[in-house]
């Protein structure tokens, strides 16, 4: 039995035998083996070489000369733009607001910047860009819904979708967005190149859409939705053309409160003057004294000629509170 | 199939055939997916003796088993047998080196290099080195002894080594088919493996694999392999005795041995006669049942007593309460279980492989093959493990060889 320390000598082991491969000790399926296993590994080697030698080369083009990587790829310039939308931009907005340049191939694109211009427009809720080569540049958009109007001071019309983002609108129609009530008493700040949404305008899309598909006539004689005490009472006001104020609260249900004024609307003795729907069960009714008895033969719908005494003047983007336009 | 799946060819150049089965290791688990098998030539009791005659019918069984796997294989573990391979016992102590007598990964280290740094003869060389429990004051540590507290650690290993020429003709054998040996394992280890349990190995077993042209066999103790041999007579000296004695060429003989052959003598009258063919062609002829018996049980017990003289004091009944586990072609001897157990002195039984084995592979003749197998799997499991895991199961077993 030992007990001592180094050096300790190794016996040899099989290991060290080395196992080199001699073509001619081998047998015909070895050989076949052997040029197979060559020819692999040359093959992965000149592979990867080219692979290599191609990486270094794009870079270095890349780098250099970007335009000819473009060119090698697609030389055609964009030839046409797609539009599919679900709302009513056309074809002639999108182009004049990607503005490409002429000639410009779709390799050369860059659609960030391009998705950026169209959504510049609030009006555009999303935007998708595909290149469909060879020459083809799809735009996909998704629109937002307007919901109501508002009037700047220098007499700009905007409007204002359900989200409460304010837009210039593209393409509507005429009588749809006179259809449209005004919104006031709401302050506008600006945001980079437009504004920033309004809060609330969830609640007040709720209502008109309640009042839309609920009493379609009521909704028709609604002028102006007054914002003025939202935040502070959770009061909307609306004035129409047939009662100069009603007062909707958002802590009750709109389906509730708009039946019961157009149960009141039908069943009035004499002019209204103003309705306050937000107490709860009791409607709370002012008749006007001085107008004569009886609805008017002929409803009166809003005017989008009349200028609207509460349009907003107000861009700045002071943080004063400043509901009162 | 992922980057890391692996093609493991188990290969057993044998004296009468060449085994070769194609496992395919996914990094967890090792499934069985191709085999060939090939009538061996050049190859005498296990030693390649015509390069040529034993390479074809290696190449042609490795080519088989390609074709049933449908895959290439990537690598080899080739079981290694014949009358070249020796063994010896040595061992090494070292006296605790920590102030506070706690065993350190160094002392572990030490011992170990000391236990197997043993100069071997010219022209030899280590096929393996497997080392026996440690000790720690004489108290017996099956696991690893790092952290245990003691003065005096002791580890003796059994060393198996071989003649370098021998060894490196098999090796190339597998060369000339364009693919690396990743591993050299003692045949009668890769068979013992397979055909006893971890509790048999652990109360004493003797696995004696009886092949055509050797014979190897392993004893087990405490868990582990104790001794190995190899014993150059096989199942081809029943064949020739009977060749001799009754004057008939080897593949007659070979005949009636599958027949008429046992082990031991069933006490039959000499009036008892076989027919050769038993088909009534020219030349088939009939022989004493009895006379055929008597041969193959002679050689059969010389076999047996050769081994159990040449396991000597390592073996005793005592030591070997799990009995004696036979495998291998000739295992199929009807009668060698009872011939084994006479010769010995303990039970003796045929060895089984584990139920998991498909039921084509099941024959004795491919437990060697299958161990290559199992430690093949063994082996790459334990190249996948973290690297702090990688003293593991062959590490374990065997010394860096």
């Amino acid at each position: 039995m030992k007990d001592t320390l180094d050096p300790v000598p190794n016996a040899r082991t099989w290991r060290q035998i080395p196992q080199p491969v001699r073509p001619r000790a081998m047998s015909r399926e070895g050989r076949k083996r052997f040029a197979f296993a060559v020819l692999k590994t040359g093959g992965l080697v000149v592979l990867a070489g080219t692979v290599g030698w191609g990486v270094v080369e794009m870079t270095n083009t890349w780098q250099s000369e970007p335009k000819r990587i473009a060119l090698a790829v697609g030389t055609a310039p964009v030839g046409r733009i797609d539009l599919v939308t679900d709302g009513v931009i056309d074809r002639a907005w999108v182009e004049g607001a990607l503005a490409l340049p002429r000639n410009i191939t779709l390799m050369e694109l860059n659609l960030a910047p391009l998705q950026q211009r169209l959504l510049a427009n609030g009006q555009v809720r999303s935007v998708v860009l595909t290149k469909s080569f060879p020459a083809t540049l799809t735009v996909k958009i998704t629109e937002r819904s307007p919901v109501a109007r508002l009037r700047a001071e220098n007499g700009r019309d905007f409007i204002v979708a359900r989200d409460g983002v304010i837009f210039n609108g593209i393409g509507y129609d005429q009588a749809m967005t006179d259809s449209l009530p005004w919104l006031a008493g709401v302050k506008v700040v600006r945001a980079g190149e437009g504004f920033a949404p309004i809060a609330g305008m969830e609640t007040v899309a709720n209502l008109l859409a309640t009042a839309r598909n609920e009493a379609p006539g009521l909704y028709q004689t609604w002028q102006v939705v007054d914002l003025a005490r939202f935040d502070s009472d959770g009061e909307i006001e609306v004035r129409s053309s047939e009662i100069a104020r009603i007062t909707f609260s958002t802590a009750l249900d709109f389906d509730t409160q708009v039946a019961r004024l157009d149960y009141v609307r039908e069943a009035k003795p004499a002019a209204l003057k103003s309705v306050n729907l937000g107490l709860g069960s009791q409607v709370v009714v002012d008749y006007d004294a001085t107008a004569p008895l009886g609805r008017p033969a002929v409803p009166a719908v809003k005017s989008p000629v009349v200028p609207h005494p509460f349009a907003f003047p107000n861009l700045s983007t002071s943080s004063r509170p400043n509901r009162d336009l | 199939m992922t980057s890391s799946t692996k093609f493991i060819g188990a290969v057993e150049i044998g004296t009468s055939k060449v085994t070769v089965l194609v496992g395919e290791f996914t990094g967890r688990e090792l499934a069985i997916i191709g085999y060939g098998e090939c009538q061996s030539r050049g190859v005498m009791k296990g030693v390649v003796v015509d390069y040529k005659a034993a390479s074809e019918c290696a190449h042609a069984a490795m080519q088989a088993a390609e074709q049933s796997a449908g895959e290439q294989i990537d690598l080899v573990y080739l079981a290694q047998s014949g009358g070249h391979l020796e063994g010896f016992y040595n061992e090494a102590a070292v006296n605790v080196k920590s102030a506070d007598n706690m065993i350190s990964a160094l002392d572990i280290d030490t011992v170990c290099r000391l236990a197997t740094a043993k100069e071997l003869p010219a022209g030899r060389m280590v096929v393996h080195n497997i080392r026996r429990p440690f000790r720690v004051d004489g108290r017996l540590v099956p696991g690893n002894p790092e952290h245990l507290v003691g003065q005096r650690l002791e580890v003796g290993y059994w060393t198996v080594h071989g003649q370098e020429s021998r060894l490196a003709d098999t090796i190339h054998v597998i060369r000339g088919f364009n693919l690396e040996v990743r591993e050299l394992i003692l045949s009668g280890l890769a068979s013992g493996h397979m055909v006893t349990t971890a509790e048999e190995r652990q109360h004493g077993v003797l696995a004696i694999d009886l092949g055509a042209g050797v014979t190897d066999f392993v004893l087990y103790r405490d868990g582990g392999p104790y001794a190995t041999g190899v014993v150059p007579v096989g199942g081809s000296h029943l064949t020739n005795d009977l060749s001799l004695g009754l004057r008939l060429t080897e593949g007659q003989a070979e005949k009636l041995k599958l027949r008429h052959g046992r082990a031991l003598v069933q006490g039959r009258s000499k009036a008892d006669k076989v027919w050769l063919d038993g088909n009534f062609t020219i030349g088939d002829r009939q022989f004493p049942q009895q006379t055929i018996e008597q041969i193959t049980a002679a050689r059969t017990w010389e076999i047996l007593e050769v081994v159990k003289k040449k396991l000597g004091p390592a073996f005793t009944p005592e030591t070997c309460s799990a009995g004696v586990v036979l495998t291998g072609g000739t295992a199929k001897l009807p009668g060698i279980a009872e011939c084994a157990a006479k010769v010995f002195g303990v039970p003796a039984h045929l060895g089984e492989t584990p139920s998991w084995v498909n039921e084509n592979l099941r024959d004795p003749g491919f437990s060697t093959a299958l161990g290559l197998l199992y430690y093949g799997l063994a082996s790459q499991a334990e190249r996948a493990a973290p690297a702090r895991r990688k003293r593991g199961f062959l590490q374990k077993l065997f010394a860096p060889a």
